[in-house]
């Protein structure tokens, strides 16, 4: 067992590394993805500014704590970027064209033979590091002082709403399996993952429910932020279940997907 | 190869697909916007053979026989609607990741490198995800690049690599483990003759020193020819043939020989000649003053065509090649398409197609 | 050579188009969740704004009114999404393009012409849907006959110029493999410079100047300016129509002025 973890840990290392070097050779690409990044980030926090500029308050949230959610929200998206990028390839066209195959004839699992592919995707940096930013200013801005607690949950927080992120991106991607491409539907869901960048107060109960209960993007960062900003634990506990049945039916569907593959594409 | 515990074993091995249904043209597309219709598909129908260790196996058959879908059920990357297999004991696609160790593969049409890495990459992440021992992996690599010239290819990425020079690349990496066998769909190394020499030093020297077993498709008798000694020809879930390429060849039913003609009487008059004295017999005239006397296994023996040749010409210089094993082949191929349009089989199955 | 021979050539290219479109009918489906969820964020943020005002609020939108700005201008998006900036990158990266150079049409009116098809599946199975759907939920304002005229040619133009931006952005396609940041970054800037996050009615007055003098206000902002009746009289309207007119044909003639140089180089290349 401990072998097996030890072995993929080195593994996981030496891909990582070789993400990197990758990106050292496509320098023009990795910069061109990080700025498009910063500047879809700085659109966002114009947005926000500009909604700001008309009145002092939305749904109840103040500017900076609108501004607290929408870096938070960046974290466990950063988190998961970093990982997971090679499933929009899977969505996009490995079943389509067939090439799904090269991940099971190697001695390692599947999945983790996927998304080694891509260790490291800059642009999850980008997103971490902006992210972080705006939490740390608009935190300081408010005058935040986080209990002990707090501190200690933040960073499980975040690895939380970054599996709840995988999960539903492995779940989309896996559609795949069954309909040659999923792209539209990784689309759809990254489109409803951007709900979470702020308050749900605002939205139609409707879409709260959505946000909560169906693709639970809710606890990728509003439901983490009312407990930083507010010490409200009231969703929160449900945090880890709704985490574990994302991860689990995600899973799920994955390794039926799996079962299902012909590598004959279309 | 006699003797050899089968190092692969399919028992009834059967593959369904379920196939859309689509209309053609732009009303058909339109349609399926409503409506999806399935048919169900038989690309692999009850197969059954055992392929010994140690040997180099072409696996044979027409255009869908199922020969890719078999393979890729061999390799674990399909799992069988019923039937099963066994590959060097594993079912591979119960236990993928334990058979990856113990099998290679090349799919010809599909590139199982890493597309924006160099080849050197590629090899060094295939090293540690392996686990090839420092010994192996370096003896490899100084065998590739002895062969294989694999040096060349530098440190360009594969995805801009000639078809050729990614083939060489991909047969390098699947035998870079030291399978137990190595699995080559299609892997159109027919382009060059070089190429193909020396992929077959390469393939004999794995096969005497590791016992390496390989299996081939391919519709390149070329390739066939030049890596395998045995065939498996599979004819719609029957195994038609199993044994050397020779036995195949003998199961060609045409011979023939070519002779110089020296004799004062012209050409078509000889011809004509030996057309009338055995009857079913067929003789052309070939290039350089030559004739060439086509027979039928079935009605002449050679020992009879030779007397009768001997008897009437003045028979210096005559040559009678081994059949041609794409003759051979394209009957095997054509009884299979003749037989499979008979009405209450199923229909010829798509992977081939799409492939 | 008539014209009319000529365009008959790309017909097969529309109908095309249209087929392997159709052949993703899920597509369809999922273009309207994107479509509706995206418009449901801009939507619900504008409306916590407007909620405290019950008659005219900031720059002049009632409730009502910003409503239907932000979802018509989803629906716009979605016309503009008409796929040929990754169509055109992933040609350009396979080295498909190269084949398209020695048949006798032009790459671009291809393009084009493949395009229509899925703007106007776009529009009838996505953007009908989708402002039903809305209509049930939050109160919005109707257009007059002649603005809704105006609205529909003025959409036409936005089409064309959406047309030659996501044409630019796949031609990049010739300078980098990482066409996907373009693209995000394309996208960001259109939804942003376009008016479609936030009417530029909205924006303090120099970021509203550099908007107003950008190609993407004709594509959003322009046809809404038009739909609400926000411009002053006649010549306001042309206005806005002419702006538009004129920022298509700059761009139709950089893309073709562009290709061509792109092409010459690729035969130099040897593709």
């Amino acid at each position: 067992m401990t072998r097996t973890a030890l072995r993929y840990l080195r593994l996981s290392l030496f891909l990582g590394g070789v993400g990197l070097h990758r990106l050292a050779a496509y320098r023009l690409d990795f910069v061109l993805g990080a700025g498009a990044f910063l500047v879809r980030v700085g659109i966002q926090t114009a947005v926000v500014g500009l909604v700001f500029r008309q009145v002092p308050a939305v749904g109840g949230w103040s500017y900076h704590e609108v501004l607290f959610l929408l870096g938070f929200s960046l974290l466990p998206r950063g988190l998961d970027h970093l990982f997971t990028d090679q499933l929009w390839e899977l969505g996009r066209k490995l079943v389509q064209r067939g090439e799904f195959y090269r991940y099971l004839i190697r001695p390692v699992n599947p999945l983790f033979s996927l998304l080694s592919e891509r260790f490291f995707h800059p642009d999850g940096l980008g997103e971490l590091i902006v992210g972080a930013v705006l939490v740390f200013w608009a935190g300081s801005e408010l005058g935040l002082d986080p209990t002990a607690a707090q501190w200690a949950l933040a960073p499980l927080l975040v690895l939380c709403g970054a599996l709840i992120h995988t999960a539903v991106k492995l779940f989309f991607a896996s559609l795949s399996f069954w309909t040659v491409t999923s792209l539209p539907s990784m689309y759809a869901a990254t489109q409803v993952s951007e709900f979470a960048a702020y308050p749900l107060d605002i939205y139609h109960s409707s879409l709260r429910a959505l946000l909560t209960w169906v693709l639970p993007f809710a606890f990728t960062s509003y439901v983490p932020c009312v407990y930083l900003l507010t010490g409200d634990t009231g969703l929160l506990v449900w945090l880890p279940v709704v985490t574990a049945g994302a991860v689990l039916t995600a899973l799920a569907v994955w390794r039926r997907g799996i079962n299902r593959f012909d590598m004959t594409g279309s | 190869m006699t003797g050899s515990p089968p190092v692969i074993v399919a028992e009834n091995l059967t593959k369904e697909f379920r196939v859309a249904e689509r209309g053609p043209g732009l009303l058909g597309a339109l349609a399926t916007l409503f409506t999806r219709e399935h048919r169900i598909v038989r690309a692999v129908d009850g197969v059954s053979f055992e392929i010994p260790a140690g040997s180099r196996t072409a696996y044979i058959g027409a255009n869908g026989a199922g020969k890719s879908t078999t393979i890729k059920m061999l390799t674990g990357i399909m799992t069988p609607t019923s039937g099963r297999c066994l590959v060097a004991g594993i079912e591979p696609y119960r236990e993928r990741q334990r058979n990856a160790r113990s099998i290679g593969v090349v799919f010809g049409q599909r590139s199982q490198l890493w597309w924006d890495l160099s080849v050197p990459d590629s090899f060094r992440i295939l090293r540690r995800i392996y686990d090839i021992p420092e010994p192996v992996y370096r003896r490899n690599l100084r065998l590739y690049r002895e062969l294989l010239d694999i040096d060349a290819l530098g440190t360009t990425p594969v995805r801009q690599l000639s078809l050729g020079q990614r083939m060489r690349a991909e047969i390098a990496a699947s035998l870079l483990h030291d399978p137990a066998v190595v699995f080559w769909d299609e892997p159109t190394i027919g382009l060059d003759m070089v190429l193909k020499e020396a992929v077959r030093v390469l393939v004999n020297r794995a096969n005497q020193e590791l016992g390496t077993t390989v299996v081939l498709t391919s519709h390149d008798i070329g390739d066939i020819a030049a890596i395998c000694d045995s065939a498996l020809v599979v004819d719609r879930g029957r195994v038609v043939h199993q044994g050397t390429i020779q036995d195949l060849l003998r199961t060609a039913d045409r011979r023939s020989v070519t002779f110089d003609h020296r004799d004062p009487l012209p050409l078509p008059a000889a011809c004509e000649e030996i057309e009338r004295g055995l009857p079913g017999v067929r003789a052309s005239e070939d290039d350089g003053g030559r004739i060439r006397v086509d027979y039928p296994v079935a009605a002449f023996t050679s020992r009879q065509v030779l007397a009768f040749l001997l008897d009437r010409f003045d028979l210096a210089d005559c040559y009678a090649p081994e059949p041609d094993l794409e003759d051979v082949l394209r009957r095997v191929y054509e009884r299979d398409a003749t037989e499979s349009a008979s009405p209450d089989q199923p229909a010829a199955p798509v992977e081939s197609g799409a492939a | 050579m008539s014209a009319v021979t000529r365009a008959r050539r790309y017909l097969p290219f529309a109908t095309g188009g249209l087929q392997s479109l159709l052949q993703y009918r899920s597509m369809f489906f999922v273009t309207g969740v994107t479509a509706a969820a995206g418009a449901a964020v801009t939507v619900f943020l504008w409306r916590a704004v407007y909620a405290g005002s019950p008659g005219a609020g900031p720059g002049g939108f009632t409730a009502a009114g910003i409503t239907t700005y932000l979802l018509v201008a989803q629906v716009l998006q979605v016309l503009h999404a008409n796929r040929v900036d990754d169509e055109v990158a992933a040609e350009v990266y396979r080295g498909d393009v190269a084949v398209m150079l020695v048949r006798p049409v032009s790459y671009p009116l291809v393009r084009f012409a493949a395009c229509l098809p899925v703007v106007a599946a776009n529009a009838l199975l996505v953007g009908v849907p989708v402002l039903l759907l809305f209509s049930f939920l939050v109160p919005m304002t109707a257009p007059t006959a002649g603005n809704a005229a105006l609205f529909a040619l003025s959409t036409l133009l936005s089409v064309l110029i959406a047309f030659c931006v996501n044409l630019l952005t796949g031609m990049t396609g010739f300078l980098t493999t990482n066409t996907w940041g373009v693209r995000m970054l394309k996208q960001s800037v259109v939804a942003f410079f376009a008016g479609q996050l936030v009417p530029i009615a909205l924006m303090p007055g120099p970021l509203a100047a550099v908007a107003m003098a950008l190609p993407f206000r004709g594509m959003v902002d322009g046809p809404l300016t038009l739909l609400l009746g926000r411009y002053e009289g006649v010549a306001g309207a042309l206005g806005v129509l002419a702006q538009q007119a004129g920022w298509a044909v700059a761009l139709a003639a950089l893309s073709a002025v562009l290709w061509r140089a792109a092409t010459g180089r690729l035969e130099v290349l040897g593709g």
